[in-house]
């Protein structure tokens, strides 16, 4: 009979110190141990009390990221690189998962964090898709860290709010990635003596002049396979018909789109410059549609700051063979744009090691090697532009710290929740082939009440 | 004594269900827990079971590319099929009446290569031949002077979806012959089709009153995995086209992807995954066990 009892009770005690060790780690735990010791017959109880003392953390960092791709690649191993360089004693574990803007990391992400496996630290974009992480419950707010580095004082406003939900903010951006940037082939432009367009207007009409004397070509190239491409586009002419704030309006679901008429209007002018887009745009993928101006099928693109690195990567050197300008510049010349930013997830294995790396990545010894080579903008104010090689960079980055008000986050760091704009996107991409405003009004204005982007983008304040 | 025997033969009974209970379990509790979660409310990166009824198939209904997606589905199901099956079965009889001696095996070598590569690879093969541009295809017809052939391809909305349908009959072209081709071979259909040759039947005629009649079992099991193919598809539309023009090309798999890990609906993405079962339910499931049990008689 005391045999078995010593069986059992021997398990029960294997089976608590297992569970105690599946505690998260830093935590004091105390095992009570029972031992029943056969003496001649008679069951004798003694019980020891193990106190263990705090283990510190292993110095460990894991974490997720998206950026694998040429030139990504290289800008991850920099961010790695000044972390190490505070921190050497740091192991970091990389989870990376190719795919552009995070389409397949989200996939890996979302099964770890809701099987509460988290890692310490992932990438994410700030705005909807940010609060969607932070609806689930997954970030940890970083007031204190923001106060301790001030970090709300050396970055722009918009951008802070653009990773403040509810009044706290989630994460650490490291960059800003423009949106709306007009890229154009120099030497064509000089040939045919045409300005760069600021305006649609204009636009329109460096379309004819290119038209006009060539005629194989498609005046402006668009990728939309991934299908934020059309969205890029429409974005800059709702932007010049409407002002920055009907821009926020829209996409906070205050407009009823049904009867707009600035919405009709943007629909029709885009209409307009559909004839001057190269037909093959529903499978061509953003890099792609770069590539046209390249190969001398295109004369301008819309894309994001993240071009520059793709045109050096094929021997374009900015402002010799590509020069930029972001599109509109009238009424006003606002930069729509989304921040990559890391965060602390709750339940993270590592808690201090991830403290230590947000505040690499808030700092400029992190900011300069990577944004320089992955392409975006600094998040920080306070690093001298002349840091960029580029004179397109140099430039807007200096606009930004002279305006640093006129950011508006735009289709990726979206301000309407992420269900709508993925919707959204196919919406604008399928006008592009079969422009019917009519039915575009009517689908774009069911996606606002289906996806209830009302309630869903309230949490986006600007400016 | 008595007890040893009973526990010797819980462990045998074990090793056969054991892999059987887990297969069961795997299966028949995900797809539980599927349709369960499609009736709950989960929408957003957390997991939220709260009941939420019939809400995201409502929502789902009310969506215009729902019904884009079940149209093509169908597409699918039914041009995957057919053509695929009736273009074997030519290319099958015409290796088995083949006056050159050897040439069977080269040909059907090179119409299996396909099979064997992954719907990434052929996938992307097939979108730089579709390139309207500077594609393959169309770069041909123009140096044929056959302009007339040219053509969108996959840009074109209204057609994108057959085009890509082509990918997947000239994928599993070669894979249907060889089952075909094994089907021929019975002594008793051999001897049929020496009977109907020496009373001087058409070859055509041959094919049609005596083969097609009598491979019914291999037609069968054909159709049955063809169908359970295109079912499934989702490689091709996401490599090709990545469900576009807008979502002219979206099928019920690719839009569950969507919905689960890009809108973060998971309850609309798991609603989509029971729409896919019930499908496969009401068409393919009582074909195929229909056809697994003409195949076994």
């Amino acid at each position: 009979m005391s045999k078995r009892w010593l069986i059992v009770v021997t398990a029960l005690a294997v089976l608590s110190l297992v569970l105690a060790a599946c505690q998260p780690q830093g935590v004091v735990k105390t095992v009570v141990v029972t031992q029943v010791v056969e003496v001649k017959g008679t069951p004798e109880v003694r019980e020891v009390v193990v106190t263990a003392t705090p283990k510190p953390e292993e110095r460990k960092l894991e974490i997720f990221h998206w950026w694998t791709a040429g030139g990504e690649r290289e800008a991850a191993d920099a961010m790695f690189k000044a972390f190490k360089e505070k921190y050497p004693d740091v192991e970091i574990v990389e989870n990376p998962v190719a795919g552009g803007g995070g389409v397949s990391h989200r996939v890996v992400l979302q099964a770890r964090l809701s099987a509460g496996l988290p890692p310490d630290t992932f990438q994410t974009l700030g705005g909807a898709e940010l609060k969607s992480y932070v609806d689930g419950g997954y970030l940890v707010p970083l007031d204190d860290l923001w106060a301790e580095l001030k970090y709300a004082d050396v970055i722009p406003k918009p951008l802070a709010n653009a990773v403040t939900i509810n009044g706290h903010p989630y994460t650490v951006p490291l960059n800003m990635h423009i949106q709306n940037i007009l890229y154009y082939n120099k030497p064509l432009f000089d040939e045919l003596k045409l300005t760069p367009p600021t305006t649609f207007d204009e636009l329109i009409n460096v379309a004819k002049a290119v038209k006009a004397a060539k005629p194989n070509m498609a005046p402006l190239a668009l990728g939309a396979k991934e299908k934020w491409g059309a969205a890029f586009v429409f974005d800059s002419i709702l932007l010049e018909v409407g002002g920055p704030e009907y821009y926020v309006k829209l996409y906070k679901g205050e407009i009823d789109v049904k009867t707009d008429a600035t919405f009709r209007t943007a629909l029709e002018k885009f209409k307009e410059l559909i004839p001057f887009i190269n037909t093959t745009n529903p499978g061509l993928t953003w890099d792609e549609s770069c590539g046209l101006l390249v190969s001398g099928d295109s004369a301008m693109v819309i894309m994001g700051t993240w071009a520059i690195g793709y045109f050096k990567s094929r021997g374009w050197t900015p402002g010799q063979e590509f020069g930029a300008v972001t599109f509109p510049q009238k009424p006003e010349r606002i930069l729509l744009f989304h921040p990559d930013t890391y965060g602390l997830t709750k339940g993270a294995p590592h808690p201090k090691t991830t403290m230590d790396w947000l505040r690499v990545v808030a700092s400029p010894e992190l900011q300069i090697p990577t944004d320089v080579i992955q392409g975006g903008l600094f998040a920080r104010l306070d690093i001298d532009p002349k840091e960029f090689p580029d004179p397109i960079r140099q430039e807007l980055m200096t606009y930004v710290r002279e305006n640093p008000t006129k950011l508006i986050l735009d289709q990726h760091g979206s301000i309407a929740p992420f269900s709508f704009t993925q919707a959204y996107w196919d919406a604008i991409a399928a006008f592009v082939v079969a422009p019917d405003v009519d039915a575009t009004i009517k689908t774009v204005s069911d996606l606002f009440t289906t996806y209830q982007v009302k309630e869903g983008a309230a949490w986006y304040q600007w400016p | 004594m008595e007890k040893r025997a009973v526990r010797f033969r819980l462990g045998e009974t074990l090793v056969f269900l054991g892999p059987l209970l887990i297969f069961l379990i795997v299966l028949y509790g995900m797809l539980l827990w599927t349709i369960y979660v499609s009736f709950s409310d989960w929408s957003g990166t957390a997991p939220n079971f709260r009941f939420a009824g019939l809400k995201w198939y409502q929502l789902m209904v009310g969506l215009d590319r729902f019904w884009v997606d079940v149209r093509n589905n169908l597409r699918w199901l039914l041009l995957g099929v057919i053509p695929t099956v009736v273009i074997a079965l030519f290319i099958a009889y015409l290796l088995e009446i083949s006056p050159i001696r050897g040439i069977e095996g080269y040909v059907r070598t090179l119409i299996l290569y396909p099979v064997a590569m992954s719907f990434i690879v052929t996938g992307t093969i097939w979108s730089w031949m579709y390139q309207p541009d500077k594609g393959v295809l169309n770069t041909i017809f123009r140096a044929l002077r056959l302009d007339f052939l040219t053509s969108n391809f996959v840009n074109d909305p209204k057609t994108a979806t057959l085009w890509l349908i082509v990918i997947f009959i000239w994928q599993y072209l070669g894979f249907a012959v060889i089952i075909l081709q094994s089907s021929f071979r019975t002594t008793e259909l051999q001897e049929m089709i020496e009977a109907a040759t020496v009373d001087g039947a058409s070859k055509l005629r041959i094919l049609f009153d005596v083969i097609v009649p009598n491979i019914r079992s291999g037609l069968l099991i054909l159709v049955s995995l063809l169908l359970i193919s295109t079912l499934k598809v989702f490689d091709i539309v996401y490599i090709v086209t990545f469900g576009g023009p807008g979502y002219s090309t979206d099928v019920l798999a690719f839009f569950m992807f969507i919905a689960t890990f890009q809108q973060h609906l998971v309850a609309l993405g798991a609603g989509l995954g029971v729409i896919i079962f019930l499908i496969a339910f009401i068409v393919v499931i009582p074909y195929t066990l229909y056809a697994f049990q003409r195949w076994f008689e």
